[in-house]
């Protein structure tokens, strides 16, 4: 009998595409194999979200921004559950691995930290696209949808979703606990979402509650993305796209940052 | 000397004690998750509803159900604590300690099956009740509620508790990951919750609207519990005082049955 060949180690040039390629394909199946949890339940709780604002506030608010209270709401709404699920995403997967001990499966291939950041980011935002999509069409059957800005639109769905992302693999990696993780999406994440001018018009608000809205990048993310539906933006869309921008840059360099020095992964 | 075994009458007194102890402490030990979470999140609820009717529309809204907007809301924010709370945590506990292999430290102990109803039951609806006293602690600071009829107050929060703490214990026997816990907040407690007026008055609805929701057992215990405060109902409260009773006492026994049968519990 001939002896097998030794296996040879693989090369690859400057990227690892088939890394990449192989975490990214994991990090999408890991969330569609429970699609029940991470694309019906946003839809559920979105629209309990708009019949329970619609019903409440319908008849006190009723345009906002130039539309109907519902066509005002809508796009918030389909936001709040893309960042939502954008966070969750990452921050669950490195935080689960670190719990269970299988982190190493990730720490042990030869992917870069940019692949790193890369692939985790990118299947963060594919989920948020996906949630966008799902809970955007459903929304579709009971509010009267349109497009003025199709490229605002998309800018601002992934720039939001990569921007929660990233947000969420920095989460994870720092957290050691789910009560970690629950407490910074309790108290950080949600009223940040909550407070951001999803549910009324920033441009009314007093003095300390507007200088408050605009500081927050959420308020951001929704005006665009609004502004891409209904023509109608409460802020400046540059300065909004600037924000955005600049805020996924920082979070990008962090969070390769984190990987690169193995914070809180690597001995 | 050999240990005697312990020796007790009708009724293991120190052993139901102990039960609905271990029940109430597990949940305050978590206060910043199970007490604050509650609070914040009221707390944004109350905050978005008020930025909105103020600087929306035409800067206020009409009354519902006889008062001001706040006031009718903040009985339903203290009202959707203290369910979600005493659901979660009865459901959560089994959950737990099902998957966790020591449902057996409980099993072992000589409790019948009527302890352990009332353990896990007055356990639950007791940290329900705590997170609802959380709530309204952090939310009367802001809004001007009255308590007309103190009674109903407290009848339709512990019915509302143990209504809730019963469903979990059932749904905690049921569950066998905790994919089905979050399925049956997602798609069953939340919907109810958040349908049942909670928000908004009933009377808003249109009339096939307003037959499904007499139809959901929490509209009856946030009607009551609302009247208790502002001293209107939409529904009858005859009809939700006799109807929490019953349900109860129903479930009471489905659970009871569970536990003498050892469902899911024992092979």
């Amino acid at each position: 009998m001939l002896a097998p060949t030794p296996p040879s180690p693989r090369h690859f040039g400057a990227v690892n595409w088939l890394g990449l390629w192989t975490l990214y394909l994991k990090e999408v199946r890991r969330f569609l194999k429970v699609a029940t949890q991470t694309l019906l339940a946003p839809v559920v709780t979105t629209l309990l979200f708009l019949a329970i604002f619609s019903l409440a506030l319908g008849r006190a608010v009723q345009t906002v921004g130039g539309v109907p209270f519902i066509e005002f709401l809508a796009p918030g709404l389909i936001m709040m559950a893309m960042v939502q699920n954008a966070f969750a995403n990452t921050s669950s997967s490195l935080l689960i691995a670190k719990v269970q001990g299988n982190i190493v499966d990730v720490l042990m291939p030869p992917l870069r930290p940019g692949e790193l950041t890369l692939g985790f980011a990118a299947g963060g935002v594919s989920r948020g696209i996906l949630v966008g999509l799902t809970v955007g069409l459903v929304m579709w059957i009971f509010v009267p949808i349109r497009v003025h800005a199709p490229l605002f639109v998309l800018f601002h769905a992934v720039a939001a979703s990569l921007l929660l992302s990233l947000l969420g693999i920095a989460g994870g990696i720092w957290s050691e606990k789910f009560d970690h993780m629950a407490a910074v999406t309790n108290f950080v994440i949600t009223p940040l979402a909550f407070l951001s001018g999803t549910f009324y018009s920033v441009d009314r608000l007093p003095g300390l509650w507007q200088t408050a809205a605009h500081a927050n990048p959420f308020f951001y993310m929704i005006d665009g993305f609004r502004y891409g539906f209904i023509g109608h933006a409460d802020g400046s869309l540059a300065a909004g796209i600037a924000v955005l921008a600049a805020s996924n840059l920082v979070m990008g360099w962090i969070v390769y940052r984190m990987f690169a020095t193995g914070y809180k992964l690597k001995a | 000397m050999m240990p005697a075994p312990r020796r007790f009458g009708a009724v293991n007194w120190l052993g139901l004690w102990t039960l609905y102890r271990r029940e109430v402490l597990r949940v305050l030990k978590e206060y910043r998750e199970t007490m604050l979470g509650p609070m914040v999140s009221s707390l944004l609820f109350l905050a978005v509803f008020h930025l909105a009717i103020e600087y929306g529309g035409r800067g206020g809204s009409d009354p519902v159900g006889g008062v001001p907007f706040l006031q009718f809301l903040a009985p339903g924010l203290i009202i959707l604590a203290v369910c979600q709370r005493a659901f979660e945590t009865a459901a959560a506990s089994l959950v737990f300690d099902k998957l966790e292999g020591i449902i057996a430290d409980t099993l072992m102990a000589p409790l019948s099956p009527a302890e352990r109803t009332l353990g896990y039951a007055l356990g639950a609806a007791t940290t329900g009740l705590l997170a609802g006293a959380a709530v309204a602690a952090v939310l009367l600071p802001f809004v001007d509620l009255p308590a007309r009829a103190p009674a109903a107050i407290l009848f339709f929060a512990l019915a509302g508790a143990l209504l809730h703490g019963l469903l979990g214990i059932v749904v905690g026997l049921w569950a066998a990951k905790w994919d089905h816990y979050s399925a049956s907040l997602t798609f069953l407690v939340i919907p109810l919750a958040f349908l049942s007026g909670i928000f908004y008055s009933v009377r808003q609805l249109p009339e096939l609207g307003q037959a499904l929701v007499t139809l959901n057992p929490v509209f009856y215990v946030i009607d009551g519990f609302r009247y208790g405060f502002i001293g209107t109902a939409d529904g009858s409260l005859a009809v939700g005082t006799a109807l929490m009773v019953a349900i109860n006492l129903l479930l009471a026994f489905v659970v009871h049955r569970l536990f003498a049968t050892g469902y899911k519990i024992k092979p």
